[in-house]
């Protein structure tokens, strides 16, 4: 037995080693769990950050303890600007009339249209067409802006109220309501609707500045922009950009309720229903329904006359007979 | 034979004669007592410099640079150069006439420049004629005593009447053949009423006022007036008159239409969307009322 009572007493050399081993490996495997812990704890740090995007459209990287829930954007929490656009100018109809026997084609009100609006040379919300609509019939230019229905048809699909009609007229959109689904763009009889498709032009120009919606700026990639009968513009007193850019004196512009419209050119206030009387004005497609605000004055005893550069493109779609 | 041939030519030189003159379009007939209007003031280096920058914003990129012959040719009739003779033919208030009224594709400035900008602009063309000497102008003008313009409604014929007297020392006399227009203050611009008389003897001037002009919700009308004599110059007021009709218009948006608001929907589209919502739960209830019945019954006959 002495085997038994030698082995409490004395450890063997052997055992030392085992137990210096096993505290060893212990320390070693501590250690390295505790070394473990610090690197993950140094790594983990970038997973734990979370990404968000700024009101400026930014994005950045924040410590998730560092957030806190922000209150609940409501669709009725909107800016100033957007309050007054939604309100519009009380007590006005505004009323645009074209008068087609001025026209020359000479594409200032486009130039003019997009420069305020930030659009790219291709993009339209005011176009000169050139119009010829039979064989016999003479050709004619005819800028088409947005007609501002009193019976707006884009305004009935908009799924989200985004493009709304306004008390004085004006039919808008708010570009951080628009969704994109391009129903408006499919239910304009006009054509007067354009999708930005691709990244607007003056994108980092326009960075960071308030949205208006009466002036569409900054155009936002993915929704929809139209005429805005110079909303901004109206609200100073202004005539519209296109309007007042015109050399030929196309354009008369004013309030129906006032019934006086002012020449973009000349600058002359005439009363707005005498001027339809006397040459005969009308509204394009007023079968549908639609209701325009826009009315035209037919190119009757032109100014200028059809130029002929222009005539191949007219006739293209002019069928024999 | 010989007087036949004279005859001829006579004949041949009238038709010429008024067809040039018909074909060129150079009977731009200015009313007489408009072509001696005069400069209220007097042509300098100044006023011309003035002129010129007024020149190269509105007139220059149809009429080109004055005596460089470089005039849009594009144009029917063509405007003509203002160094070159069939510009400065004319009168001086023949010119101002033209550049305020406008005809064809000239446009009418007298909106858009001021008297004194047209008048510059004019002192500015004269500048390229060595010939030109401007007529003595009327120095009473800068000197001139206050006018003052009264008006009064007259609901039976519908005009309205200003009489327009000057204060001298001892008392005021009536301001004579004053050419005067009247205007309403709107929006964009002021809209001319009736054409533009001219004050009689007693310095009286009426102007008839169309029917059912739009006014405020209350009625009221800024009607401006203009007077412009040649002894005074330009005298312009402004009055707020009860003389229009009162206008309350709803928005465009007060309707009840498919592409308003929620709250403005049609009643049509309420009255169908709300029965088939009601039809739906009260079928639902009905089901398990007669689900629960029929569990009642079951019991009863256990």
């Amino acid at each position: 037995m002495s085997e038994k009572e030698d082995k409490p007493k004395k450890k063997t050399r052997r055992e030392f080693l085992q137990q210096i081993g096993i505290v060893g490996a212990g320390t070693i495997l501590a250690g390295s769990a505790i070394y473990a812990g610090f690197s993950y704890q140094n790594k983990k740090k970038p997973g734990d950050r979370i990404k968000v995007l700024t009101a400026e459209n930014e994005l950045i990287e924040v410590d998730k303890n560092d957030t806190t829930k922000a209150k609940k954007v409501l669709a009725t929490d909107l800016t100033e600007l957007q309050k007054e656009g939604r309100e519009g100018i009380p007590g006005k109809r505004w009323v645009y009339v074209v008068d087609l026997s001025k026209c020359r084609n000479a594409r200032k009100c486009m130039s003019a249209c997009n420069e305020a609006h930030h659009l790219r040379p291709e993009q339209h919300h005011i176009n000169t067409l050139l119009m010829k609509e039979s064989k016999n019939t003479p050709a004619y230019y005819m800028p088409k802006p947005c007609m501002h229905c009193d019976n707006p048809p884009c305004v009935a699909v908009c799924p989200v109220d985004a493009t709304y009609k306004r008390p004085d007229g004006i039919v808008l959109i708010d570009n951080e309501r628009c969704i994109g689904c391009r129903f408006c763009i499919a239910a304009c009889p006009y054509s007067a609707r354009i999708l930005n498709w691709i990244k607007p032009e003056k994108e980092e120009e326009d960075k960071g500045k308030t949205y208006n919606v009466e002036l569409n700026i900054p155009q936002r990639l993915g929704t929809v922009s139209k005429c805005l009968f110079s909303a901004d513009r109206i609200r100073e007193g202004k005539l519209p950009y296109c309007v007042s850019a015109c050399p030929n004196g196309v354009y008369y512009f004013g309030d129906e309720n006032e019934d006086a419209v002012t020449n973009g050119t000349t600058k002359e206030t005439v009363p707005f229903r005498k001027l339809l009387e006397d040459n005969g004005g009308y509204r394009l497609m007023s079968d549908l329904g639609t209701q325009p605000r826009v009315y035209y004055l037919p190119p009757k005893n032109k100014s200028y006359p059809f130029q002929d550069k222009d005539k191949p493109e007219a006739e293209k779609d002019v069928s024999e007979g | 034979m010989q007087r036949k041939s004279t005859f001829k030519i006579f004949v041949l030189f009238t038709i010429v004669l008024v067809n040039t003159g018909f074909l060129f379009g150079q009977n731009w007939v200015v009313p007489a007592e408009k072509k001696a209007k005069a400069s209220p003031f007097l042509f300098t280096e100044v006023t011309s410099k003035q002129g010129e920058a007024v020149y190269t914003k509105n007139c220059q990129s149809c009429h080109g640079n004055p005596g460089k012959d470089n005039a849009l040719k594009s144009l029917t009739p063509q405007p003509p150069d203002p160094a070159a003779d069939k510009m400065q033919k004319n009168t001086d208030g023949e010119i101002f006439y033209k550049i305020s009224e406008g005809k064809a594709i000239m446009p009418s400035f007298k909106n858009i420049l001021s008297e004194t900008d047209r008048w510059d602009i004019i002192s500015y063309i004269r500048s390229f004629n060595k010939s030109y000497t401007q007529a003595a102008i009327n120095t009473n003008a800068s000197t001139s005593s206050p006018v003052k313009i009264r008006v009064k409604f007259d609901s039976i014929t519908k005009k309205l009447i200003f009489s327009a007297k000057k204060a001298t020392k001892k008392d005021s006399v009536p301001v004579v053949d004053a050419e005067t227009e009247i205007f309403v203050m709107r929006y964009f611009g002021n809209m001319q009423l009736d054409s533009s008389q001219q004050t009689n003897d007693s310095g009286i001037v009426a102007f008839s006022i169309p029917e059912k002009l739009p006014g405020d919700s209350t009625g009221f009308l800024k009607i401006i007036v203009k007077m412009n004599d040649d002894a005074t110059g330009e005298k312009s007021d402004t009055f707020k008159l009860k003389i229009g009709v009162p206008t309350i218009v709803p928005g465009l948006t007060a309707n009840r239409a498919m592409w308003n608001v929620v709250s403005k929907s049609p009643v049509w589209l309420l009255a169908t969307y709300f029965s088939i919502l009601l039809g739906v739960w009260v079928f639902l209830i009905y089901v398990i009322t007669r689900l629960v019945k029929l569990k009642k019954l079951g019991k009863e006959t256990k």
